[in-house]
């Protein structure tokens, strides 16, 4: 587990999504990649319901690349509680159907081919929100390293490299205040997080 | 009269118990059962003799009229039987009873008179008496007495016997309490059903071990020896009132034997058998405990074999593992077998071949033995055992690893190496594999240590090891200079590989063959020789002025490279070169510069261009004195060392 850079490819008008999949698979397929099966990320979002009082979202997230795990993020308003649980948190979420109901059509996945090349892993995932195309996510891991600060000049180079001046010289806001902090696995459940509700929130594609 | 008032009405009555019928041994009364009332009255009846009064009545009727009577008579009988009165004979008789004392009482009236009639005594002839007949009859009858006499005597040894023999052999239900000390059993309607399957113990074999305990017989026995199909009657030995049953298919003797085949040609065997003095379990004489193990042996034995066959066609190997019949091939090692195979004998006629055992095959491996039985146990002690502390919500049986991957957020690597598990064949497998790496290094050490006698060859085997991994210290050294230079190696003999660490740190690979390990040590023999003449060379102040482990020069050596160095002694006048080649041996060679004589020739014309060294001259080494090359080289460094 190394340190992962979650970064939106943003899409030209006259290109679709899966063009866009096309493109990137052929620069890094000329980079050397080699292409290792798929990968799905998928996000679930429920709410309490109005006799719990005060309002509270769970977010329960899955990583293909963990696939043992369930992620689940709660939003109090206040703090957000992370968590990592076993693969039966699912079914827990079934049997609380009656004081945490999932919101309609907010179910969000990215998938797509995942590429190794070196110690880096690139996913190239299209994110859908109840089947309609939204954008492209591009995450690229580093894997020998566990701390952001130290690799992320070389990922930015790596980014820079394949994505183009679309990616900023800064790191993301979420790594920004974690920078000297290990990397966990719960990291990259963050950032996904926070593209998908920036996926929810835009209508239509986002350029 | 005041007696009388004080009288008391004693009624006098039949008790109220019922008659003894008999009285048994153990002083229990068996009584008869009260009669019924119409039962007494017919016993009553019965008491009532007629037959005789009758037969004569019916002879005198007889005698007086033959025809008309007796038809009358059926007649009457006809008409009685119709009316099927149960009283009818009894009446009848009464009948005649009554008439035969009226005419009775007539005739002594008669009599009486003694006008009509006189009674006059008769005399009556002897009756004649024989006397052999007597005493057969007096005879008879005494045997008939005694053999009551004996019966009796009999009964009574035998309730004697069966006492005594009690008071050795424990009672049923305390021998089936230590049964159940130590074996599971149950109750089933009316049958005692005991488990002596490994499922409590974490088995997960589907065959049953059921077995069923029921009292021994011991009468049944003791009355009818003959018809028992006993071949050996020994009362000792079965001596318990508790007998065990073991389903057929577990009866008998089992054991798995190991065996690895060298080109079909045995070079070691295990033979796996809990009971070494097997017993023969289809002898119903055996104790139900030994009886019971050997059936335990057998499951268990069956057990393992099945889960191997079942392991060793599931497997991938290169070359694929075979099971034929009851036996498992694995190929170890190039040329290597490991036969494994299940010898279950399940009649008593097979015990003379049980006996004598299969002829042996050199080396009887404990270990093997030993490491198989314990592999399986381990399965079931893993399938009991599970780790602490168990979700109350998860699924038992995954490790405690996988339990915390969920939350630990395994990635799917970590989770691919969860699953992989060694099965017990490959285990069983790589033991064997590592056993003959450890034979074959060891075969190489002393070979080697037996062929080089000049530097000593000393091997330590670490007494501590796993069953896959061991190791091995080396000190190559010298006689006598022990302290001057030593040179130390480990060798790691793992499965399929050894790894040997060299003096330097170097650490070298080397496959199974045993040439590589020869070839090593004899480079290291090489290496030893130089560099113990330098060290030695510095104890006895001459000068280092260079090596090579890896000469150049010279003729190509078939393994590995010459070495060589370079002395000077201490003034500088004289050099001597050492040069070792793995196969041909130690050469020395000794130069004088400058030589004390000097007879100037056209080129060399003066004396000084004598230090630039001249012509190295052999030493014969095999002809001089010394014990060992360091000894020969500690002289020849001396002799140059005082001469100057």
């Amino acid at each position: 587990m190394g340190v992962t850079v979650l970064q939106q490819f943003p899409i030209v008008e006259n290109r679709t999504g899966p063009l866009t999949i096309d493109l990137l698979t052929k620069r890094i397929s000329a980079l050397g990649a080699t292409q290792q099966g798929q990968f799905l990320v998928d996000c679930e979002t429920f709410t309490s319901i109005q006799q719990l009082g005060h309002q509270r979202t769970v977010h329960v997230l899955h990583n293909s690349e963990q696939p043992a795990t369930v992620f689940s993020i709660l939003e109090t308003g206040t703090k957000t509680i992370p968590l990592a649980t076993d693969g039966l948190f699912d079914l827990l979420m079934t049997k609380m159907n009656n004081f945490y109901t999932a919101k309609k059509q907010t179910k969000v996945e990215s998938k797509g081919p995942r590429f190794e090349i070196g110690d880096f892993l690139v996913k190239l995932g299209s994110v859908t929100i109840t089947q309609n195309f939204k954008g492209v996510l591009v995450e690229v891991e580093y894997k020998p390293c566990v701390v952001p600060a130290m690799c992320w000049e070389l990922m930015r180079e790596f980014l820079q490299g394949f994505l183009g001046s679309s990616v900023p010289n800064t790191p993301p806001a979420y790594l920004q205040n974690r920078m000297q902090e290990i990397y966990t696995p719960i990291d990259t459940i963050h950032q996904y997080l926070e593209q998908f509700t920036m996926y929810r929130k835009s209508p239509g594609m986002r350029t | 009269m005041a007696y009388n008032s004080n009288s008391v009405n004693i009624s006098v009555e039949a008790p109220i118990e019922n008659q003894i019928q008999e009285i048994t041994y153990d002083g229990q009364e068996i009584y008869q059962a009260p009669l019924t009332l119409s039962e007494s009255l017919a016993k009553y009846a019965q008491k009532i003799d007629f037959s005789r009064a009758l037969s004569e009545i019916n002879v005198k009727k007889e005698s007086g009229d033959n025809s008309d009577d007796s038809k009358s008579d059926g007649d009457s009988k006809d008409a009685f039987q119709s009316n099927l009165w149960p009283w009818d004979s009894i009446r009848n008789k009464l009948r005649n009873a009554y008439q035969e004392v009226c005419v009775l009482s007539d005739v002594l009236t008669i009599a009486k008179e003694k006008r009509y009639m006189v009674l006059d005594p008769v005399q009556q002839e002897p009756i004649e008496t024989k006397p052999m007949v007597q005493i057969y009859a007096r005879k008879k009858a005494l045997t008939g007495a005694a053999s009551v006499l004996l019966t009796g005597a009999e009964r009574l040894k035998t309730s004697q016997n069966e006492l005594l023999r009690n008071r050795s052999t424990p009672d049923f239900h305390i021998e089936l309490l230590r049964l159940r000390q130590n074996w599971r059993l149950k109750k089933v309607s009316n049958s005692i059903i005991g488990d002596l399957s490994y499922r409590t113990a974490g088995s997960k074999y589907a065959q049953s071990g059921m077995f069923e305990v029921t009292k021994a017989e011991e009468e049944e026995k003791s009355s009818s020896p003959p018809s028992s199909p006993m071949p050996v009657p020994a009362p000792a030995k079965s001596n318990s009132s508790l007998r065990v049953t073991v389903p057929s298919e577990l009866q008998g003797v089992a054991y798995i034997e190991v065996l690895c085949q060298k080109d079909q040609e045995d070079l070691c065997s295990a033979n796996i058998n809990l009971l070494n003095s097997a017993p023969t379990t289809a002898n119903p004489d055996v104790h139900w405990q030994q009886k019971l193990e050997a059936a335990q042996n057998v499951l268990f034995c069956k057990e393992l074999f099945n889960q191997l066959a079942k392991e060793a066609v599931q497997l991938q190997a290169p070359i694929p593992h075979m099971v034929v019949g009851n036996q498992i091939m694995a190929t170890v090692l190039p040329g290597i077998q490991l036969v494994i195979g299940l010898c279950h004998s399940t009649s008593s006629e097979k015990k003379s071949s049980q006996l004598t055992p299969p002829p042996s095959k050199s080396d009887h491996d404990h270990v093997l033995e030993h490491s198989l039985h314990q592999l399986l146990r381990e399965v079931h002690h893993k399938n009991t055992h599970h780790p602490f502390p168990h979700p109350s919500s998860a699924p038992l049986g995954p490790s405690k690893k996988r339990y915390l991957a969920g939350p630990m957020a395994a990635d799917r690597y970590e989770l691919l190496e969860m699953t992989q598990s060694e099965t017990l064949l490959e285990q069983i497998i790589k033991q064997a594999q590592h056993f003959f790496m450890r034979m074959r290094t060891e075969y190489v050490l002393d070979t080697i240590a037996k062929e080089v006698k000049d530097p000593l060859i000393s091997s330590h085997w670490n007494t501590l090891n796993s069953p896959t991994q061991s190791c091995v210290k080396i000190n190559i050294s010298t006689h006598g200079y022990d302290a001057v230079c030593r040179t130390p190696l480990v060798i790691h003999v793992g499965e399929k590989s050894l790894k040997c660490i060299c003096r330097d740190g170097k650490v070298m690979h080397m496959s199974y063959e045993p040439q590589e390990l020869r070839d090593l040590i004899f480079c290291h023999i090489n290496q030893h020789q130089i560099l113990a003449v330098q060290a030695l060379a510095k104890t006895m102040g001459w000068q280092f002025l260079g090596n090579s482990n890896h000469l150049g020069l010279g003729a190509v050596e078939p393994l590995g490279n010459a070495s060589s160095c370079l002395l000077a002694s201490p003034i500088g006048d004289r050099l001597i070169a050492v040069r070792c080649e793995p196969q041909s041996g130690v050469q020395v060679s000794v130069v004088h510069s400058p030589r004390t004589d000097f007879f100037p020739s056209r080129l060399v014309t003066e004396r000084k261009w004598e230090h630039l060294g001249g012509q190295f001259r052999e030493v014969r080494l095999e002809k001089m004195e010394g014990r060992n090359f360091l000894h020969k080289m500690e002289l020849l460094m001396a002799s140059l060392t005082s001469n100057s």
